[in-house]
């Protein structure tokens, strides 16, 4: 096996052994768990590195690749472990499967559900980024954690494995698995080491995604059935092949065929929607997530907002739009791109009316996860790309908002924007942190923030632009924005600007005097504002390597689109036929 | 049928139930030697020996015997013993002796140390007589056989739930059992006299046989007989409505005492379900339909109404036993989804994709693993002046017992069905299978919305499940103790649960090889040929 191969698993099996080794040590070693802990994250990181190192090697041929292209446009994660994979066939023929890897979980029937995992330009982004996050949340934690010190950095790190394998899983089934397997860490974290309302946030989070995943399920298990009985009984767990298998035989023009895939669609979209529309989450399913945030400790918000809420996003773009572009399309645009012009406004709103800083920050999620599904589903390469940059700076600076927040209450024990004030002058280091990340936040040209903003405004004006609509989504996304700014400078205001009013140091324990940031703390902090601002000034290579699969969705969408379009101007009866094939090749 | 014949018929069979033999012997052992001695360790370890000695004899009949698939693949003519032998040694007789002999071992390590020491003896010879009976079941050929193994079961339970605990609610859940129990096995014997009404023999072979003949024109009185039959197991596997002693009678028994009722019933229900009704019949297009088509309505009701009555009453209780006998319910009602999509399953394609029976089978096994290993969290946890009675009794248990803390954690997540445990994998085949009716065929698409609606309210129901198994985890973790616990696991508990933990583990993260051995005690082809002319032959003889 090659180096990247043999890296990835690495990557994924790292903190789970780490975590597992950590949680047997029992609690009184807390000084070795953490540096175990520190060490797991950091190897993690720097294997990531070099795996991104060595995918951006393979920028030009892919792109090359992306732009010859003849076949059915589907995913091509490269470093997949075991791969090629092979089906066998009637007779002991064997075949080669692309779309697959030779490593079987679980054979059922014709099928086999596969230990399938591997990058591509989507995941490869969004998996640094969950690397990335791995070490600050570690550090975080270091003073703040004092009790059950082995379960905490244990539960850390098994959902470190579990995030990354949402994101590099290529098998339906594995991918579900990780999904779900996310939430028990998480609500332990919450749970155990969380702030009052603990339990009850952590159950409130724990059953909506459970109940939102379970439906999800149905809805994976359903492409896979429809698939099954339409292509030959081939029963496949792959990603690409359901890709590619759906899209094949959408173009099939027969009217009896559209209609069983019209159907199908509908209800895939929408058991989808289900899962993913909690995670992101979407407005009306959203409620469980500013109490989970608030709730829970520091590196539980880093985790919760870093990476699991783009799960939600990542979900709709891998499954959810790929599987079901018609009625992405038809239902999903608008339905999605109302969902997500109200959540902008409605979390912007509410966010600025919070006296928690914290709340304030989750708020702010909502909103800023809004504008990244607006993006996305403006189903045009600007706005998918423009997603995925949000989604990567979404987390970098709303995870430091969090550390900042988190680091503050450790000193003084309250949130409270009212508590605080002139704060700037106290913690110099603190304010110009936050000031920085705030900016980012915002979105000031030259930050992380501004490149996915513009770009996700872009794709959503275009799109409706190019259909003679007023591009009412776009002017109420820029508007999104410009909330932001008004929330975010007026806490940065409040807390750290203005004349002095420190709150009153907690007395009953044990405490330093209040200093400004630590060494330690600023080794969380400092590497996340650079990231800010190397993504805010030169995102180019990062376009680069995600342009060839945004262009993978983009070419399905713009067939669904081609597809309504006909459908709409020849009547119902009659349906394109591109490429005039049968069967999926 | 001639003497000699009789005679060799009988011979055949001896050498089939060897261990179970053996574990009434060591029954008869332990019946009168517990009147002579009162000591719980050595009778414990008598019956842990005996089991051992079972599944050794187990082993050895498996080499040596070849089951009747393995006979048919080898081209040997097998009609002639399917259609006489009252047993039979197939794939799914070994697989079910398996699950009852280290079902039995867990049940006797967990009561080891809650069973007085004057009733040690007869204890546990009930427990192994009721493990020789789940065996027996799974092999039955024969109505009258099958009867007498489903007796063999509940008649130790009655002795067996009142020799635990002596007090008021014990006597009023082993009394409200053991009539009810009583009433359903009228009613399965009322079923089963239909049966032999309907075609004039006792073998269930020759009798899904001579069912299979005119799967379509059977008459009324097979309807009376499945439901009849339906009914009567219900009780056993706890399906609503006839599900209504359960939370009483758990709940009255000692924790260990319960358990019993939560696997040993349950797992003979379902075996004898898939027996009698020909889900592991191949001889034609009556997988599962033997006695009519009305077979999957009428699974699909039960399923629908198990689950949602399950999981929404397990939701208000407040008291863990009680809370894990609606659990059952549930858990019941899951694998009634696999029962209801199996005959469709092999209607509709050639090469039956997994689901359905095989589905139920490792749900049983999954189920038992887990739920047992919740009650031995229980056992285990409960002294006489200290019972673990409601769920606040949990509260803080991992600060106290990290341990076991973790295990009950295990346990819990697997019955809300979360990945890497059994339960995730047994749910995802049940799913799987009820979501594999295809739809495309025009006259099946109603009827595939119906398993789909079907999937749904499971999937609902699953995440209802996890609210109340969640409060358990909440209270253990989350929580501090409000009395603490200070009982010291003692090792025969410990290893009980260990065992647990490996099997919901285990197949949690490689279900492989326990859904090929479900599926070869399935699916495998019991010979198409058996069933054309020898039938006749035999009648005639």
């Amino acid at each position: 096996m090659d180096l990247p191969r043999l890296e990835l698993l690495i990557i994924l099996a790292l903190p789970l052994v780490a975590g597992i080794v950590v949680g047997l040590m029992g609690p009184q070693r807390g000084r070795a768990i953490r540096w175990i802990a520190a060490a797991t994250t950091a190897a993690t990181l720097l294997l990531t590195l070099h795996v991104a190192a060595q995918f951006m090697r393979f920028n030009t041929p892919r792109a090359a690749q992306a732009e010859k292209r003849v076949d059915t446009p589907t995913f091509r994660p490269l470093f997949v472990p075991g791969a090629p994979g092979v089906t066998l066939h009637e007779g002991n023929i064997r075949e080669e499967n692309p779309h697959g890897t030779s490593w079987n979980l679980l054979p059922l029937g014709p099928g086999n559900i596969q230990f399938f995992i591997g990058i591509d330009g989507i995941n490869l982004w969004l998996v640094v980024l969950t690397a990335v996050l791995g070490v600050p949340v570690v550090l975080v934690s270091w003073n703040h954690i004092s009790v059950r010190v082995n379960e905490f950095y244990a539960w850390l790190l098994i959902l470190q494995t579990a995030m990354l394998g949402i994101f590099l899983s290529f098998d339906i089934i594995l991918f579900y698995v990780f999904f779900e397997l996310s939430l028990v860490p998480l609500f332990f974290l919450i749970g155990i080491w969380g702030g009052p309302e603990r339990r009850y946030a952590a159950g409130k989070f724990f059953i909506y995604t459970l109940t939102g995943s379970l439906i999800t399920l149905l809805g994976v298990l359903g492409v896979v059935f429809a698939c099954y009985t339409k292509n030959n009984n081939e029963l496949t767990f792959s990603i690409p092949r359901l890709v590619e298998i759906v899209h094949a035989r959408l173009r099939i023009p027969n009217e009896e065929e559209r209609q069983f895939w019209a159907n199908v669609q509908l209800w895939v979209f929408l058991a989808l929607t289900a899962g993913f529309a909690v995670k992101v989450p979407l407005v009306p399913f959203h409620t469980w997530l500013p109490l989970a945030h608030v709730e829970a400790p520091t590196a539980g918000s880093i985790d919760l907002a870093g990476v699991l809420l783009k799960v939600g996003a990542y979900g709709f773009l891998r499954l959810c739009v790929p599987l079901a572009p018609d009625v992405s399309l038809n239902l999903g645009l608008p339905l999605v791109s109302t969902l997500a012009v109200v959540g902008i406004i409605y979390g912007a709103l509410c966010a600025y009316a919070q006296d928690d800083i914290k709340r304030l920050v989750a708020y702010s999620s909502v909103s800023h996860l809004g504008l990244c599904m607006l993006g996305m589903f403006a189903l045009n390469s600007a706005g998918i790309s423009g997603s995925i940059m949000q989604m990567i700076n979404h987390g970098l600076s709303t995870s430091g908002l969090f550390l900042i927040v988190g680091m503050l209450y450790e000193r003084y024990h309250t949130r409270k924007i009212s508590d605080y004030g002139g704060m700037a002058a106290r913690l110099p280091l603190f304010g110009v942190f936050m000031t920085f990340i705030c900016m980012s936040s915002i979105g000031l040209p030259g930050l992380n923030g501004f490149i996915g903003e513009l770009l996700s405004l872009m794709g959503v004006f275009e799109q409706q632009w190019q259909r003679d609509q007023f591009p009412i989504y776009a002017v109420i996304g820029a508007f999104g924005m410009f909330l932001g700014a008004w929330y975010l400078m007026t806490m940065l205001r409040r807390v750290f600007f203005g004349p002095l009013k420190e709150p009153p140091v907690p007395e009953h324990e044990q405490h330093d005097p209040i200093t400004d940031l630590t060494g330690r703390e600023l080794t969380a902090l400092v590497p996340l504002a650079i990231l800010c601002v190397v993504v805010g000034l030169y995102p180019q290579p990062m376009l680069d390597t995600m342009r060839p699969d945004v262009k993978v969705i983009e070419d399905i969408a713009g067939n669904a689109r081609k597809r309504v379009v006909l459908a709409a101007q020849r009547g119902p009866a009659v349906v394109e036929n591109d490429r005039g094939e049968g069967a999926a090749p | 049928m001639n003497g000699s014949d009789v005679a060799v018929s009988l011979g055949g069979v001896f050498s089939l139930i060897v261990p179970e033999i053996l574990l009434l012997v060591v029954a008869c052992v332990l019946f009168v030697g517990s009147t002579i001695r009162a000591n719980r360790n050595l009778w414990g370890g008598v019956a842990v020996f005996g089991l051992f000695l079972a599944a050794y004899a187990l082993w050895l009949t498996a080499a040596k015997v070849p089951t009747i698939e393995a006979r048919a693949e080898n081209g040997e003519n097998i009609s002639t013993m399917l259609f006489t032998s009252s047993i039979l040694q197939t794939r799914l007789s070994l697989l079910v002796s398996a699950i009852a002999l280290v079902g039995g071992l867990v049940l006797v390590l967990f009561s080891w140390n809650e069973v007085p020491d004057q009733h040690a003896g007869e204890y546990h010879a009930c427990l192994l007589l009721s493990v020789a009976g789940l065996m027996v079941t799974g092999a039955a050929n024969d109505l009258i056989t099958l009867f007498l193994a489903l007796e063999l079961i509940s008649i130790p339970t009655y002795v067996l739930l009142y020799l635990l605990r002596h007090d008021r609610a014990a006597q009023e859940a082993s009394a409200k059992y053991f009539l009810l129990s009583i009433f359903s096995s009228g009613l399965l014997l009322f079923g089963f006299s239909y049966m032999y009404g309907m075609t004039g023999t006792t073998n269930i072979a020759a009798l899904l046989d001579a069912l299979a003949r005119d799967p379509n024109r059977l008459p009324a009185l097979a309807l009376v007989a499945l439901v009849m039959v339906v009914a009567g197991m219900g009780f056993k596997i706890t399906a609503v409505p006839f599900h209504f002693y359960a939370p009483d009678v758990y709940q009255g028994s000692a924790p260990a005492g319960a358990a019993f009722l939560a696997f040993m019933p349950k797992a003979a229900g379902f075996v004898a379900l898939l027996l009698v009704l020909g889900y592991t019949w191949i001889g034609g297009p009556v997988r599962g339909l033997a006695l009519g088509p009305q077979v999957p309505i009428l699974f699909l009701i039960l399923a629908a109404l198990t689950m949602c009555v399950g999981n929404v009453l397990a939701i208000l209780q407040d008291n863990v036993k009680r809370m894990l006998a609606y659990s059952s319910v549930a858990h019941a009602g899951y694998m009634l989804i696999g029962l209801a999509v199996a005959p469709d399953l092999s209607y509709s394609t050639g090469k039956p994709i997994t689901g359905g029976a095989e589905a139920v089978l490792f749900y049983l096994v999954a189920y038992s693993a887990m739920t047992l290993g919740a009650f031995a969290v229980i056992t285990l946890l409960s002294t006489p002046e200290r019972p673990v009675e409601t769920v606040d009794d949990l509260a803080g248990l991992s600060s106290s017992h990290p341990g076991v803390a973790i295990l009950m954690a295990l346990f819990l997540f697997s019955l809300i069905g979360i990945p890497l445990t059994a339960g995730f994998a047994g749910k995802f085949l049940i799913f799987f299978g009820a979501l594999a009716i295809p739809a495309d065929q025009v006259q099946l698409s109603e009827h595939a919305l119906w398993f789909w609606r079907l999937a749904l309210i499971g999937a609902v129901n699953a995440a209802i499940g996890a609210w109340y198994y969640l409060r358990i985890v909440s209270a253990m973790y989350l929580r501090t103790p409000i009395k603490p616990i200070e009982q010291h696991p003692s090792w025969p508990g410990v290893t009980a649960m260990l065992i647990c933990a490996a099997v919901t583990l285990g197949l949690g993260v490689y279900p492989w090889p326990m859904v090929k051995a479900a599926r070869a005690a399935i699916l495998s082809e019991r010979s198409t040929d058996a069933r054309t002319e020898p039938l006749a032959k035999t009648r005639n003889d």
